[in-house]
């Protein structure tokens, strides 16, 4: 049996992890799995990815998936800011990050959305189930208005849609998915790692021990039954010659992306253009109102400077630089020392 | 000119012998009027004349309006500290304007601003009116206000007999080089000299500046320029911040100087700066920093600190390095952000939840601010684990002299990183929490290397990186952590020791209490007490200060905050049997040490104590 190779002739094993301890059937561990797929179907070196996430059970899921890379469990909320001091020090590393709903749209909200307005390289997954896992099943603040989770009472509170945040605050790569759909996940996670900047990927994540059952809007059930898909997303990488790929029938959009990949967005009913913010608003909360999910790629921008390279750094990641490139040399000082050098 | 009440000349004694060289002068304004420039072309002035000056900066939190007050130490004896009296009051500011005159002393030189037209009724000091506003409306109507300050430069020139050539290369340093500004405070200076020389002639006080040798080596700088210039000669590849009082000009500095040290030909930095959104995101990216192999630090407050506790744990248990300077301003809670204090010390020595304990560098003065500005960084990398700069407002937002910087004797000590297969290959057994070498410091392999990866975590692990919740795996591990900083405190920087032949009362203090431990020291003299002395560099101890509790009969730990926070460390950490020689002077009321005070209450707790007599027998 010959074991099939990506294009950097790595085996699929090499981009696994380790044992999950989630529950059985958690909408996370799919995520990882897509994860793992998506990394070694882009070709992607799994020792230049940094995985970094906070707390939470979305955030374990790093030791779950790409075993041969470095990674950060860090604290609540905070995973991105560790990111951000890593992305400057070494912007040769692709950042695959895990969040979750707790992580995000609570305790670590301004983090997120500082890192959005920098426009971090990196690829942010909030593994989204409107509940907190690891306490015990305590609502989170993207629970949805009417939605009921398996004990206690109804949500009353406004949910936060962290996608509609995330377009409002220009991020250049926001996308809802679910982790059920496989699919359309693993399409979006490759255009997300193929894009420079921000990439926000909400995933709807059932939680089958507190939030799986039949009146809540988080469940497998409901989210497969209430699912608007945008567009088909298909991903041609760019390593793969665009003529062997299938011409589909209808109507479709080709969005570049930084490394020469195409996402390709096949029209379902309406054309949705991902460069309209207010169109991405738009279909966001027309599926809110309609208790609906809408998933796709919601919107992108492909011309903003991430944050590393609004710091002009030299081209070199900064911890390759030799002590002589990092500490200027005695007669720098002795200039500083009479006065020369005000 | 005398005043109108009449002073006789042999009443104050301001006819008798010139004193020179040996007064201090309190300059009263308000905040955000300008005042700041003209009272560091006077520091400068004097500095620069060769006469050992020390200026001090008591302003509100407030950008303007409120009163500030500047107080110029001129000492002969080389004293840092604010003097116990005014010898010179300048008034400009309204609101402060009665106090102010009250707590003149007898014989002060008032100077103030007739155009307050307020009343200066103190016939037992010598007073000099002068129209300040007005002469500066003259001159240019729209910066009249600001102006004005230049004008008591001016007048002081002529009453203390200050250098013109000092005070021009002094305003060319303070507007450095913008010659309208130079040309328009040049002017206001000559007006107000003079006006104060036809106007009050001879009849100018006994205070008078002597040029003395100037040190051509030597220089006036803030702690925190210092700090920031160290950071950046310590190969800093990220400084993360927030805005605070009264650290945000370490951060600005590193940022004014980076262009200049840092930036290749084409302008490309070899140091990031991000202006965080708050401070836990500031100690999170310098733990990024860490964690990608590069060398992070923040400059911030007592409350940035509290704010940061969590990721500063994460940093002590995951075993990351990076740099956090305190610049400490009086606490608890917001309590008087533009005042100084040692406030902090305790915070930082076991700093977050659970069992921890973190190296304190503490700089006692401007080289040290360099130095230990560089340093941190090998020690944390070497370490791996978070390393606090101490310093304080006083250290860091007043201008002290400086005698030169020193270059990093040594290369930058990246610790333990492994960088290569046959370095991994050559570590038998390795993990990322082993200690292989015994000394408690375990090897490391950075992202992106493609070696022996870890998922870093902040929950229990193995010896290999790998979550564990096992009893002994966790004690194991913490115990190890408790060798690795203990064995820093032979190498970490180490006390510096003035002993008396007596050895019979030492005083441990340490940070900016140093500008101030001179005069205290004279005081205690004056007494015929011989005290020695020591002054703490760093935390955890040095064997070097459990040696010289050992070797006095009475210690007193000296600092500037209300608990005696290193007396609690000391008693904690010497043996039992030296813990009854150590005794507490603590005090703090936000103001920079006066040595009067702090002597007095050293006194005390040794009359308390029943070692004066001894001492003085």
């Amino acid at each position: 049996m010959t074991i099939k190779l990506n294009v950097i002739n790595l085996p699929k094993d090499d981009y696994q992890g380790g044992k999950s301890s989630l529950c059985a059937g958690c909408g996370h561990d799919q995520i990882s799995s897509v994860v793992v797929n998506a990394a070694w179907e882009n070709g992607l070196d799994p020792r230049n990815i940094a995985k970094m996430s906070g707390i939470g059970c979305s955030s374990k899921t790093p030791a779950y998936f790409l075993g041969q890379s470095h990674g950060f469990n860090t604290v609540h909320g905070r995973m991105p800011s560790v990111t951000t001091g890593a992305a400057m020090n070494n912007k040769d590393l692709t950042f695959i990050a895990v969040s979750g709903d707790g992580d995000s749209a609570s305790i670590g909200i301004g983090q997120l959305i500082h890192a959005i307005r920098r426009n971090l390289d990196m690829v942010y997954i909030l593994a989204n189930n409107g509940v907190y896992g690891l306490t015990k099943g305590q609502y989170s603040a993207t629970a949805d208005i009417g939605s009921k989770k398996k004990k206690g009472a109804v949500n009353e509170t406004q949910p936060i849609d962290l996608c509609a945040l995330a377009v409002n605050l220009g991020c250049t790569f926001v996308a809802r998915s679910f982790s059920g759909a496989k699919k359309q996940l693993t399409a979006l996670m490759k255009a997300a790692l193929s894009h420079k900047g921000f990439a926000f990927i909400d995933v709807i994540s059932p939680c089958v021990s507190f939030n799986n059952n039949e009146e809540s809007m988080r469940s497998y059930g409901y989210v497969k039954d209430n699912d608007v898909e945008l567009h088909t997303v298909d991903y041609i990488p760019h390593f793969s010659p665009v003529e062997e790929i299938e011409v589909p029938a209808g109507a479709y959009r080709d969005i570049e992306l930084h490394d020469g990949s195409i996402v390709r967005l096949e029209t379902i009913s309406e054309e949705h253009d991902p460069s309209d913010a207010v169109a991405a608003l738009a279909a966001l909360h027309g599926a809110e109102a309609a208790k609906k999910h809408v998933t796709g790629l919601l919107y992108f921008n492909a011309d903003k400077p991430t944050a590393a390279e609004d710091q002009n750094l030299v081209s070199t990641p900064l911890v390759d630089l030799s002590d002589e490139q990092l500490r200027p040399p005695k007669e720098t000082l002795d200039k500083i020392n009479s006065g020369f050098l005000d | 000119m005398r005043q109108e009440q009449g002073l006789e000349p042999d009443k104050e004694g301001y006819h008798m012998d010139t004193i020179v060289n040996d007064f201090s002068i309190n300059i009263a304004t308000a905040n955000g009027t300008g005042s700041q420039s003209a009272n560091l072309i006077l520091l400068q002035t004097m500095a620069d004349m060769g006469v050992n000056v020390s200026g001090k900066n008591l302003f509100p939190s407030n950008i303007s309006g409120l009163p500030t007050w500047y107080i110029i130490r001129v000492s002969d004896a080389g004293y840092q500290a604010p003097g116990d009296r005014t010898h010179i009051q300048i008034m400009m500011n309204k609101a402060t304007w009665e106090k102010d005159i009250e707590a003149c002393e007898p014989g002060t030189l008032i100077i103030y601003n007739s155009d307050a037209k307020l009343p200066v009724e103190r016939d037992d000091c010598l007073v000099f009116p002068v129209p300040m506003t007005k002469m500066a409306r003259g001159l240019h109507p729209k910066l009249a206000r600001m102006i004005a300050n230049i004008v008591y430069v001016g007048v002081i020139a002529h009453l203390i007999d200050l250098d013109d050539a000092a005070i021009l290369s002094a305003l060319n340093k303070q507007f450095k080089g913008k010659a309208k500004a130079i040309d328009l405070n040049t002017q206001a200076v000559v007006l107000g000299r003079e006006y104060a020389a036809e106007n009050f002639g001879d009849e100018r006080g006994k205070y008078r500046i002597e040029h003395r040798e100037v040190d051509e080596d030597s220089f006036m700088i803030e702690g925190n320029e210092a700090v920031a210039l160290g950071s950046i000669f310590g190969g800093m590849t990220t400084l993360a911040w927030y805005p605070i009082t009264p650290s945000s000009s370490v951060a600005e500095n590193v940022i004014a100087w980076l262009p200049k040290l840092r930036h290749n030909e084409d302008g490309e930095s070899t140091c990031a700066v991000i202006q965080s959104e708050d401070e836990l995101a500031a100690v999170g990216m310098i733990i990024g920093t860490g964690f990608a192999g590069g060398r992070g630090m923040t400059c911030t407050s007592g409350p940035g600190i509290s704010l940061m506790y969590e990721f500063i744990g994460l940093s002590y248990f995951a075993e990351i390095p990076c740099v956090i300077w305190d610049v400490n301003r009086a606490g608890p809670s917001t309590g008087l952000p533009t005042r100084t204090q040692q406030g902090d010390l305790t915070m930082l020595y076991e700093a977050s939840h659970g069992d921890t304990q973190f190296p304190v560098l503490i700089p006692g003065n401007m080289e040290e601010c360099f130095e230990f500005g560089w340093r941190a960084f090998d020690i944390a990398e070497r370490l791996q684990t978070l390393v606090f700069g101490f310093s304080d407002l006083d250290l860091g937002m007043n201008k002290w002299r400086c005698k030169g910087f020193e270059y990093p004797d040594e290369p930058l000590d990246r610790g333990k990183v492994i960088r290569t297969q046959e370095q991994l290959d050559a570590i038998e057994n390795y993990g990322r929490y082993r200690d292989v070498d015994g000394d408690g410091i375990c090897y490391r392999t950075l992202p992106g290397s493609g070696l022996d990866p870890i998922l870093y975590r902040g929950t229990g692990r193995d010896e290999d990186g790998v979550y564990s919740e096992k009893a002994d795996v966790y004690e194991k591990n913490m115990s190890r952590l408790k060798r690795k900083i203990d064995n820093s405190r032979t190498w970490l920087p180490q006390p510096i020791l003035r002993e008396e032949v007596e050895q019979e009362v030492g005083i441990i203090y340490y940070g900016s209490m140093e500008n101030t431990i001179q005069e205290i020291d004279d005081i205690l003299e004056s007494t015929g007490m011989m005290v020695s002395q020591c002054r703490i560099r760093s935390l955890p101890l040095s064997p070097i200060a459990e040696k010289f509790v050992r070797d006095h009969e009475t210690t007193i730990i000296l600092e500037i905050n209300r608990d005696g926070q290193m007396y609690g460390i000391l008693r904690k950490e010497l043996p039992i049997e030296l813990v009854p020689r150590v005794h507490s002077v603590a005090y703090s009321d936000g103001l920079p040490p006066r040595a009067k005070l702090y002597a007095e209450k050293i006194m005390e707790v040794l009359r308390d104590i029943g070692a004066t007599e001894e001492v003085l027998a």
